[in-house]
């Protein structure tokens, strides 16, 4: 699933570490996330979001509007 | 299996004891079986008595896959056991036709346990090589 973690990320200067810290999972993970190789959970994905004080879509590519585009 | 969640780390705390317990119970019961020539209740007691430690192991594996906090490692690592998994039913499968045809010897059934552990290690050290290769890469 496509993701502006990368982005958001560098908009806020934190590191992958800085992330995961926040997060409570390790780096491996948000690095899988970010690669797209792994999609997270929905509540993995909320807090997520909610990292960022953002909305779910607007960190998450919707996979089946982008099928649709 | 990285050490840094806290599972893992109950995961390894647990499993060393477990494996050094079913290296004391292998010598014990070999040495019992070899020395006491026991007979019936006894002997299935003794003949049993290495694979309870085996059977601990797995509910170990069984507890981090339950308490791994960390949904991706978490994933990881049920998918290394799956890797190991199919490898062990190729493996015994094919030798098992290889065995009826008279082609190999038989394999005692408790190797399919090894079977599992080595294709679940090497999934595992794949991946984990493949999650280093992606850290190095960048994100810092």
């Amino acid at each position: 699933m496509k993701n502006r973690l990368r982005v958001l990320r560098a908009e806020r200067a934190w590191s992958q570490q800085d992330l995961a810290e926040r997060l409570g999972v390790s780096r491996q993970s948000v690095n899988a996330i970010e690669t797209g190789r792994y999609d997270p959970s929905l509540p993995l994905a909320f807090r997520i979001a909610d990292v960022f004080g953002l909305k779910i879509e607007d960190v998450f590519a919707n996979p089946s509007r982008e099928d649709a585009q | 299996m990285r050490s840094a969640t806290p599972a893992a780390r109950r995961y390894l705390r647990r499993f060393f004891p477990v494996m050094l317990a079913y290296c004391g119970a292998l010598f014990f019961s070999t040495w019992a079986i070899r020395a006491w020539e026991p007979q019936g209740a006894t002997l299935v007691a003794l003949a049993v008595l290495p694979a309870l430690p085996i059977l601990g192991v797995l509910l170990v594996i069984g507890l981090y896959i339950h308490e791994e906090a960390d949904e991706y490692l978490r994933r990881r690592a049920v998918s290394g056991m799956m890797v190991g998994l199919g490898t062990m039913l190729s493996f015994f499968t094919v030798w098992g036709f290889l065995e009826d045809a008279g082609v190999v010897g038989h394999i005692p059934a408790y190797w399919t346990f090894v079977v599992w552990c080595v294709g679940w290690g090497v999934a595992e050290i794949a991946q984990s090589l493949r999650d280093r290769r992606e850290l190095a890469g960048g994100g810092r």
